[in-house]
Formats: structure tokens, sequence, C-alpha cells
């Protein structure tokens, strides 16, 4: 595999007052690799992620983003440029969608960014010209091949809060998706699933990656999701790095052994 | 139920009213002697009448019971009936000052609805759309009247001049609004709102020297028939809109006019506010209004959503304050009040949020209430609140609870 490094994160800390949540943390992310964050609870695994889509302004470190030879530092982007600009979009642990918008809707409103250059900033929407309702088109036809994916294109049109909790939480990945990201975060994206559902959503993580080249953060507990798919593994505990590297070798880490496991007296 | 917990409830009743009763009934302020008079007899009555009141009521069968509908989310695909109907209102409405039964005290009330109506789908924009609670959306209805009043009186601008200025200088106003609430939500949105809207009222009413105070602007222009005044005389050199087509003046040429000036700016404003929903800005509204940290990880900004709805929305204000300032031909800071605004949100949450047709509705009914229930002076503020819960309990969303989505996959678009 190409190792071409997308996502360096270098000496990131996040403090709370005097709680140190993230503790000079650094690893690289690579393009095209599904890169999995574990620890226990509370070890600071949501902290990096709401640092690195802007919910947090780090207390210290870097975050740089490189691709196509343009580089971002996130640390310093507004929130909504992360996304916008950097490619970064993520999911959240409590799935966040626009429960009263549609189905349809929420991935609309995903390609904001598209549909407003093609509308030229809402004002030839507004009169009606032939390049937005195009472009409006395009936008749901490709909002149609991300539901065909998941099954819900015949729910389309069906407000999206409706949908059964699984369903939710694949349309969420889905509407980040749409935004078309370099890097996509996905918070703990099986929790709340039973096995068999775990186990699609493994695999639906990994075609995406295959199809769309995209690369994925992933947080998980559910360890047969984490060491089935992910290239490679960085393991926290309490704010900081204690192991990093393939499934394999962290799966026989003393340190992560006894991080989850206790030590013996 | 048995009967013992029937009484007790009934009991239960009665104590709260007699509680409630007794400071509000039971004295009586008079002219002479000691102040007050007490009737407790009133309260005890008061009293009873709740007990058998309660008593009674809980042999009405379950079956009767009104039942609130109240699903969370309904984005029902809908049917033709809405747009039928829209359509059927709009007929009416512009058939109005032709129908027999029409009068001059009708179209007036039917300009002063269809007002009401513009200020519910500004406010709307804000509330029902991006989900952004405005308790002082009044002060834009003043901001736009008072554009115009004061352009009239100072610069002798017309009518059709000051319509997009006033707009114009109305958004900038919701902008000035805007940018320091950017961070709130809810409750707290609520309140600066609230104190901008009083803060609107208070400076018309003591910055005497430009705005008049108290005693506000006269002798506000009336709109012009292209350039051609509405009146019995014209001065020297102009036409008037009758001399020109040869018939004699009657007044209500002129109530007529505006009230066809304000359909064409409400149908024109009806179909921008259905227009921008499924334009990207519209759908950023209503995303915002659902979850707006969802938007952010989308890369949506936050900060061009919230001020384009406070513009737009202050925009359509500023409008109605025209309207409202060259209908009445004079404006004061009494029109202005907490009150007034809390009559447009009525409007919006009463119409439905997001409903266009809701807010027609509503807004006939909050305009025209307060007229029919002249004769009834006193009880009028009753009628009014009773008016209200009984909506809240049949149809606590709203006259019309569906959403129509802005794009559809399957099925008509």
């Amino acid at each position: 595999m190409s190792q071409q490094a997308l996502l360096s994160v270098e000496n990131l800390s996040m403090r709370f007052g005097g709680v140190v949540a993230v503790d000079g943390v650094s690893f690289v992310a690579y393009a095209r690799d599904i890169t999995a964050i574990i620890g226990p609870n509370g070890a600071g695994k949501t902290t990096v992620f709401n640092c690195l889509t802007g919910f947090y302004r780090p207390s210290s470190g870097r975050l740089v983003l490189a691709q196509d030879g343009k580089t971002f530092q996130l640390e310093r982007l507004q929130g909504f440029r992360i996304a916008r600009d950097a490619g970064v979009t993520r999911t959240f642990q409590n799935v966040r969608l626009f429960a009263g918008m549609t189905v349809l809707e929420n991935l609309v409103v995903a390609q904001h960014a598209t549909l407003t250059r093609a509308s030229f900033y809402n004002l030839g929407g507004l009169i009606g010209l032939k390049s937005y309702r195009a472009a409006e088109r395009a936008a749901i036809e490709k909002a149609r091949e991300w539901l065909d994916l998941i099954g819900l294109a015949d729910r389309a049109d069906e407000a999206a809060g409706n949908l059964p909790y699984g369903a939710q939480r694949r349309l969420e990945i889905v509407r980040a998706m749409c935004t078309d990201p370099r890097l996509l975060c996905v918070d703990e994206p099986a929790a709340g699933l039973n096995p068999h559902e775990s186990a699609e959503l493994a695999r639906f993580l990994v075609s995406i990656r295959d199809r769309f080249g995209v690369a994925i953060l992933l947080i998980e507990h559910d360890m047969s999701v984490v060491m089935g798919i992910s290239d490679h593994v960085i393991v926290l505990n309490y704010g900081q790095k204690i192991a990093d590297g393939p499934p394999r070798e962290v799966r026989r880490d003393p340190a992560v052994i006894k991080a989850y496991l206790g030590e013996e007296e | 139920m048995g009967w013992a917990p029937r009484f007790r409830e009934a009991a239960l009743a009665a104590i709260v009213v007699i509680a409630l009763a007794f400071p509000l009934i039971g004295f009586e302020t008079n002219d002479f002697g000691h102040g007050f008079d007490t009737r407790f007899s009133w309260v005890a009555i008061a009293g009873g009448a709740a007990f058998a009141g309660k008593l009674l009521l809980g042999l009405v069968p379950r079956r009767f019971y009104l039942r609130q509908r109240a699903a969370r989310h309904t984005a029902l695909p809908e049917g033709k009936a809405i747009p039928i109907a829209a359509a059927a209102v709009a007929v009416f409405a512009v058939l109005l000052p032709v129908l027999p039964f029409s009068s001059r005290a009708l179209v007036d009330l039917a300009t002063v609805s269809l007002i009401y109506i513009i200020l519910g789908w500004g406010l709307n924009i804000v509330v029902g759309l991006a989900g952004l609670l405005n308790l002082g959306y009044a002060a834009f209805y003043a901001v736009g009247a008072y554009s115009f009043a004061l352009a009239a009186q100072w610069y002798g601008l017309s009518f059709w001049e000051m319509l997009p200025l006033a707009g114009l200088i109305a958004a900038l106003s919701g902008i000035l609004l805007g940018l320091p609430v950017l961070r709130l939500r809810g409750d707290y949105l609520a309140i600066v709102t609230l104190g901008f809207g009083e803060i609107v009222r208070i400076v018309l009413n003591n910055w005497s020297q430009v705005t008049g105070g108290p005693n506000g602007v006269n002798d506000i222009p009336r709109p012009t028939f292209l350039g051609m005044p509405i009146a019995a005389r014209a001065p020297d050199g102009v036409t008037t809109f009758n001399q020109f087509f040869g018939m004699p003046y009657d007044p209500m040429q002129r109530v007529v006019y505006l009230y066809y000036v304000c359909l064409a700016a409400a149908l024109l404003i009806n179909w921008f506010s259905l227009r921008i929903r499924r334009l990207p800005v519209g759908r950023a509204w209503e995303a915002l209004r659902e979850d707006e940290i969802a938007c952010r990880a989308l890369g949506l900004n936050p900060t061009t959503i919230k001020l384009s709805a406070f513009a737009i929305s202050a925009m359509i204000g500023g409008f109605a304050g025209v309207f409202f300032a060259a209908r009445a031909g004079f404006v004061s800071p009494e029109s202005f009040t907490f009150q007034e605004s809390a009559t447009i949100l009525a409007i919006v949450v009463l119409g439905g949020m997001g409903s266009q047709l809701g807010i027609v509705l509503a807004g006939v009914v909050l305009a025209t209430l307060p007229e029919f229930g002249r004769e009834l002076a006193q009880f009028r503020m009753l009628l009014f609140g009773a008016a209200m819960v009984a909506i809240m309990i049949w149809r606590p969303r709203g006259f019309f609870t569906v959403r129509a989505p802005s794009v559809r996959l399957n099925g008509k678009s």
C-alpha cells in the first residue's frame, strides 16, 4: 500500500482547566487507510475528534492535513471550513441527523457548497436559472446512488427521524460522504447495533473506502469491527498514546492488554 | 374511576379555584369609606361551580376526550388538497373588492389581514424555518414604517421610492440584531430579541426631534398609481387618477388600490418564500433548525445562514411596515409594542410552523378576531385566550402540520 500521509497529528494536547484530556498525542493517518482510534472510556478519543473537526481549539499541537499539494492547518481553521475546504467530515456518537427533514434532503443539504456555487449564491436559483436546476438534479442523482447503496432509496421522502436506528447510522455516514471528504471521521458507528448489523457496517466502511478512495478515521469499541477492517490502530489511555501499529501487533502489545484488562498484582 | 377519587379531584379543583378567586374576586374597591367591599359569596359560588363542573366532567366517557395529535415528525407526502386550497384563497382575495357583500370597511380589514399575513411569512423564515425564536419582530415592522414616514416627512420621498429602500434599511437592522446574537439560542436568543424590540420602540418614543416622539409622524403620502395620486384634489400640474380615467373620485378607490398593492406584494413574497425553501440557503435554514452542530460538521457556515435568515425576515417585516404606514397615513411608537410581536408570533405558531397557507388562515383569524369581538369589548381578551387554548389542544402543532419536502426522489418533485 502506498503510504502517503494524509493527516499528521503532532503533539496534540487538550486541557480543560486542570484536566488533561489529550496529552501530547502524535500519529499519522495515511491516505486510503482505515485508521482506528481505540482505548477505554474516557481515554480522550472523542476529544481528538473534536479537535480535528474544529469543535475544540487544541491547547497545543498541530493538525496538518496534506493532499494534492495543499496543506491545511486544521487547528487554525474555522469549524465549517474544516469540512468545506479541508474536506474533513465526521459523524457523531449520538446520531445527529436533520430529523424533521427527509432522508433525501439530508443528503442534498450536505451538498450545500456545490449547490450554492451552482446557484450563484442563490440568486441564480431564485430567478430559475437552468444551470441551477441541472445542479439540483445532479445532487439528487448523487443522493440516489448513495441511497441505493444503503438500501434506503424507497424511503427517501420520509422524515429521517422516523428511520430505524441502524438505518439512521448508515444515513449519517452517507450524508458525510456526500460532502466528498478526503478524511471521514466516524465516531462509534457500531454503538447500539447487533453483531450482524456491526459486521454489515464494517463491510460498508471498507466498500466506501475502496470505491471512493477516502481515508477513514474510526473510533470504535467493538473489537471485531476494529480488528477486522483497520489498517492501522492507535491506542489511547488517559489521554496518552500507548500503542500504534497494525491490528495484529497492537493486539499483542502488553501495554494495551494492561490498559484493557488491568495488570496482575 | 370510583366515586371517592372523583370527589377528591373535584374538591382539589374547588380549593384551587377558591384560592385563586379569594384575592381576585373576593375584594372589590370602592370610592368611599374604607376603600373596598368584600364579596365572599361570589368566591363560594366559584368554588361550588368548579366542584360541580369537575364532578360532571368526570362522568364524560373517555372516548369523548379531545385527543392531541402530536406526531413528532410529519413529512407526509401531501396530496393536491393544499395547492387547490391555496389557489382558491388567492382567487377569492383577488375578487374580494368586487364581490357583492364587499364594503370599504371589509376591504380595509382585508388589507390589515394581508399586512399581518406578510408579517407572518416574514417571521416564519426566522422562527419556522431557521428555528431562531424572535420576540422582537415588531422592531423591523417599525423600522420599515418609520423609514418611510420619516423619509417622506424630511426628504419628500414617495411610497414607491421608499418601498425598496425601507426593505433594505430593515434588512440592515436585521443584520445589526443578528450579529450580537450569533452564539445565542433558545431562551437566551428570545430575551435578546425581546430587548431589541423594546429598544427600537423606546428610541422612537424618546428621540422627539427626529421621530416626533409619542406624537408620531402625520401626513404620510398614499401610494400613487403610476405617479398619479388617488385623491379628490391634486396640486396644480398633477393629474389625478380619477381625472385620467374620467371617473368621479370615491374614497373607496384608494382603499381598494392599497389592497391590491398589498395583495400583489403578498403574492410576490409568497412566491419568494416558496422558492427560497428549495434553494440551498432555504434548506440550510431548515438544517440549522434541526441541528446546528451537524450543519457545521458538513461545512455549512452557521454565521451566514443565520444572518441571511435575519436579514430576509427583517426585510419582509420592513415592507409590511411601509404598507402599514401607507394605510394609516400615520405612525406612532404605540403601534409597535411587544403585543404586536406576540401577535405575529402567534400567527406563525397557530398557522403551523413553516406552513404558508396556515399562516394565511391564522393571519386572517388574528386580524379579524378583535373586530368581531368589538361589541363584546371586555370579553375580547377572554375570547382570544379561549380560542388560543382550544387551538393548542386540538392542533398543538398549528393548523397545518404537514411539511412538504423541498425535493422528492419518488413521485412528483
